[in-house]
């Protein structure tokens, strides 16, 4: 309510719009600017990952030689997991979590910003290796020592260590203003345990960015000095270990797993009560298991060293095992929420679902790989392929779906068409399982990931022609949802500003928001205060108590 | 349809049977694994797929606010706990069981992975290194390690350039080959083979342009089989002859994966050599085919190097001359 003071005048400042996105500091245009940008870049690697399915598809060379496969599934992965599911899901929290919140912007917009910018010079700078002879080729997890000076001469891989501590920096100056907004921005009456699910995982996300991203980022500069100026932390030939680059990777790499998973589960928290018209199940449970996630992501980073012979297995193998118990809580509060709900089957409510089903896929081959006899044979297999695309993109990729949908007419005032969101739906959900399942299979029978062809006689044909022709499904699925968004953008259906009947104070404010978001706010007695003000008579009448862990009973 | 893609799919779930003592236990270990993690799976689609179609939307009451309770948080945090500490118990015993080194291994073999090939020195006691067995590989041709049925096998994994890692699927096993600083232990594979077979292998980490190509073989055989797979090895083995040149010599270069020329000509009936530049960092060769029959192969080597091949008289005709590791890189050999 105090808020509306704050509102500064529109009228004296009259800025033409590209001037006005170019330097906005508003969270929910610097939202916006950060989906808009994130899309891009997966579109781009989406093409990356085209060309390899497409080599991959029979046996033989036939579209690329060698390098330039090997550069474009290093771009692949590197694209997608840093240019586009983090800062996809930061472009939610940055438009979703002040207002989930009650706050008129992020703690620190000009830094917000800037966080911002950073994305697209460092995105553009990896990319750019392509135009001086060529792009980084030695995988996203760019192994030492053939990411050495000796082994990768061309100065791609020097772009790729710039660039993406270009986008450590955004991602550690980003953290900052989440932390300070979730802790001091907060209006009053939402105390921590009032806070949405979402707001809980990005505070948890945004911890882990800034106690892990240093660590790559240091690895990362010792290894530009080990490529330029001869230092000596990596290379065996001068006393350097090439196993400490995978342990500063994996001690980041781990951490960044979950930094990519908690933010979808929490979108999924979002929904999954909204269209059940329930509460989420187990509130305080589910915000400890996020931090115990949190936590033990920490202690988990060499389960992807077991074949190197140089870590101590017994530790780290029950450490991995150990994460799979909070995971389930999540999954088990997840279930019981479906439980005895009233489910409608709207898009975003679809892509949650799609998430549930497909994470746990993704969940179960993780705890098999966590045996390391059992990693020893399926370790840099198609397996693996297998596993980490059911997390990321089954997890994380169908959370970011459901969250453009869900979130589409709060940032518009429209909502995207939900027949074609439907089609959208099948035809990714249908063409992930036929791209990535049958890599499971692939990776039990032993073809090993990162290769650029494989022998007729291996017996791995047919399936990696199955996969291929899903992946081709998966990129037909952008055209219905890329038509969406834009006749939507012009012509959609003007819905009001809470369609979804949401619970969160989102959807207590106009569609899309005024500058800094609210002209008033309802009373927040519970984390569902929206659903509670909607429900005043029902509580009245019909006996519905305030929603909220304290106000709960079984 | 669905029940043979059903059936197809739970065939392609099991791994290729193993034929090690060891991998046997993995075997038991991954199958368990699988079980306990296809009814976690089978329990949890189902329960999401029947409520989502038992509970859908019919009316627009609102259905039971029920926020929690702690026995059933309680129950469920139990579950996987049990699950996962099970696992990890079967997992450990397994490890410690298969990581039982063996006293007096029947053969130790020093296993180079370089890129992009493998180089198997089996190491004798004789303290004579004129007359140890190493098998080299090449990109092209695997190299092939034999070994003997039923006895400890120990490799001692080494590289000099950047990380491999020595894998055979039917041995469900791999073991990263890392290049250590000095004083610094390699790492050691060891394994009892159980069938006499074939197996194929590969390098399962990925180390640069012709990662895929690093291929192998384990033959696996008897004793005494294999003592006259050495004693062969040791007796002869000796190097082609080299032929006189007598038609010229023909110049050849390949950089950024191509040749520099699409046409070479050479006199027929007359041995000639060909002196071949490979300007890349990484393996090219020249071949000679006539139609799909290779009638010369030269020697694949990674750059920046020159290599003379010495090729026998050829009959009057059209040949292709081909980079056998880039099947792209050809050109026309004419002959006459």
């Amino acid at each position: 309510m105090a808020t509306t003071a704050l509102t500064p005048t529109s009228e004296g400042y009259r800025r033409s719009w590209v001037i006005e996105w170019l330097t906005t500091v508003d969270h929910k245009k610097i939202g916006i600017l950060y989906i808009v940008n994130s899309f891009a870049f997966f579109f781009a690697a989406g093409i990356l990952a085209l060309l390899v399915r497409s080599e991959l598809a029979v046996p033989g060379l036939q579209f690329l030689d060698e390098r330039t496969y090997n550069q474009a599934f290093t771009m692949h992965g590197t694209i997608m997991i840093f240019l586009f599911v983090v800062p996809v899901l930061s472009g939610f929290a940055n438009y979703i979590v002040p207002l989930q919140l009650g706050a008129p912007d992020m703690a620190f917009p000009r830094i917000n910003a800037l966080s911002f910018w950073f994305l697209p010079l460092g995105g553009l700078l990896i990319f750019s290796g392509y135009l001086f002879g060529g792009a980084a080729a030695e995988g996203w997890t760019l192994y030492t020592p053939l990411s050495g000076g000796a082994y990768s001469t061309g100065v791609g891989t020097d772009l790729w260590l710039i660039g993406l501590l270009l986008v450590g920096t955004a991602s550690i100056l980003g953290s900052v203003n989440f932390i300070a907004t979730i802790f001091k921005m907060r209006a009053p009456g939402m105390t921590l345990f009032r806070m949405p699910i979402l707001v809980w995982t990005v505070l948890v996300t945004a911890t882990l960015i800034l106690l892990a991203t240093p660590v790559l980022a240091a690895g990362m500069i010792a290894l530009f000095i080990d490529r330029n100026y001869g230092g000596s932390f990596f290379d065996p030939n001068t006393g350097g270990n090439p196993i400490l680059w995978q342990h500063l990777f994996w001690f980041f790499g781990h951490p960044e797993v979950y930094i990519v998973i908690l933010p979808a589960m929490g979108v999924v928290s979002e929904i999954l009560p909204v269209f059940t018209r329930r509460p989420l199940f187990g509130y305080r449970a589910f915000v400890f298991a996020t931090i115990a996630i949190g936590l033990l992501s920490f202690s988990v980073w060499a389960h992807h060293m077991f074949t190197t012979g140089q870590v101590f297995l017994p530790f780290f193998s029950f450490m991995t095992a150990l994460i799979a118990i909070p995971t389930g809580v999540k999954m088990f509060n997840w279930l019981a929420t479906l439980w005895r709900g009233s489910i409608v089957f709207a898009t975003p409510m679809l892509f949650a679902l799609g998430f549930l089903s497909m994470f746990l896929i993704g969940g179960i081959s993780g705890v098999m790989l966590s045996a390391p006899p059992v990693d020893f044979h399926l370790q840099d297999t198609y397996f693996v392929v297998a596993h980490l695309h059911y997390v990321f993109f089954g997890g994380s990729v169908f959370g970011v779906f459901a969250a453009t949908y869900y979130w589409f007419p709060k940032m518009t005032g429209r909502r995207l068409n939900e027949p074609l969101g439907k089609v959208h739906f099948w035809m990714h959900f249908i063409g992930f399982n036929v791209a990535f399942f049958p890599q499971h299979i692939l990776g039990i029978q032993g073809m090993p990931r990162r290769v650029a062809d494989y022998s007729p006689d291996a017996g791995w044909t047919l399936l990696n022609l199955v996969s291929t022709a899903g992946a081709f499904l998966i990129a037909a699925s952008v055209i219905p949802f890329l038509v969406n968004v834009v006749a939507t953008f012009i012509n959609g259906e003007r819905v009001g500003d809470d369609p979804w009947e949401g619970n969160t104070l989102e959807w207590a404010t106009s569609s899309p928001p005024p500058p800094y978001n609210f002209d008033k706010l309802p009373p927040i007695r519970s984390e569902r205060p929206v659903f509670d003000l909607r429900h005043k008579h029902d509580a009245e009448h019909a006996g519905v108590e305030p929603s909220g862990p304290e106000g709960g009973h079984a | 349809m669905l029940a043979l893609v059903l059936l197809a799919t739970a065939c392609g779930m099991i791994p290729p049977e193993p034929h090690t003592k060891e991998a046997k236990e993995v075997f038991w270990l991954y199958n368990v694994v699988l079980v306990m993690g296809a009814i976690v799976f089978v329990g949890v689609e189902g329960f999401i797929v029947y409520s989502v179609i038992r509970y859908r939307r019919r009316d627009d009451r609102l259905p039971t606010q029920v926020h929690g309770n702690n026995l059933v948080e309680m129950i469920w945090t139990a579950i996987p706990t049990v699950i996962v500490l099970i696992l990890f118990v079967l997992s450990t015993l397994t490890l410690n069981s298969i990581s039982q080194a063996a006293t007096h291994p029947g053969v130790t073999i020093e296993v180079e992975g370089k890129q992009w090939s493998w180089v198997f020195h089996y190491l004798d006691e004789d303290g004579d290194p004129s007359n140890d067995v190493i098998v080299q590989g090449t990109a092209l041709d695997g190299a092939n390690m034999a070994l003997p049925v039923g006895e400890p096998v120990k490799l001692i994994l080494i590289s000099h350039d950047v990380i491999h890692s020595f894998y055979v699927p039917a041995f469900l096993v791999k073991r990263d080959v890392v290049p250590l600083p000095e004083g610094k232990a390699p790492n050691e594979l060891e394994f009892t083979v159980s069938e006499p077979g074939t197996y194929s292998g590969q390098c399962a980490e990925f180390c640069g342009d012709l990662h895929a190509r690093m291929t192998f073989t384990v033959q696996a055989m008897s004793r005494a089989d294999f003592d006259k797979w050495i004693a062969a090895i040791r007796a002869g083995e000796t190097p082609a002859p080299s032929v006189p040149a007598g038609g010229g010599v023909v110049k050849v270069s390949a950089k950024n994966t191509a040749f520099d020329t699409k046409a070479l000509e050479a006199a027929a009936g007359q041995p000639f050599k060909i002196e071949f530049t490979n300007d890349d960092s990484f393996d090219h060769n020249v071949g000679i085919w006539k139609g799909s029959e290779e009638v010369f192969r030269g020697e694949i080597f990674s750059g920046p190097a020159t290599k003379t091949y010495d090729v026998s008289g050829l009959e009057a005709g059209e040949y292709t001359f081909v980079c056998d590791v880039h099947p792209a890189m050809n050109g026309t050999l004419t002959v006459k």
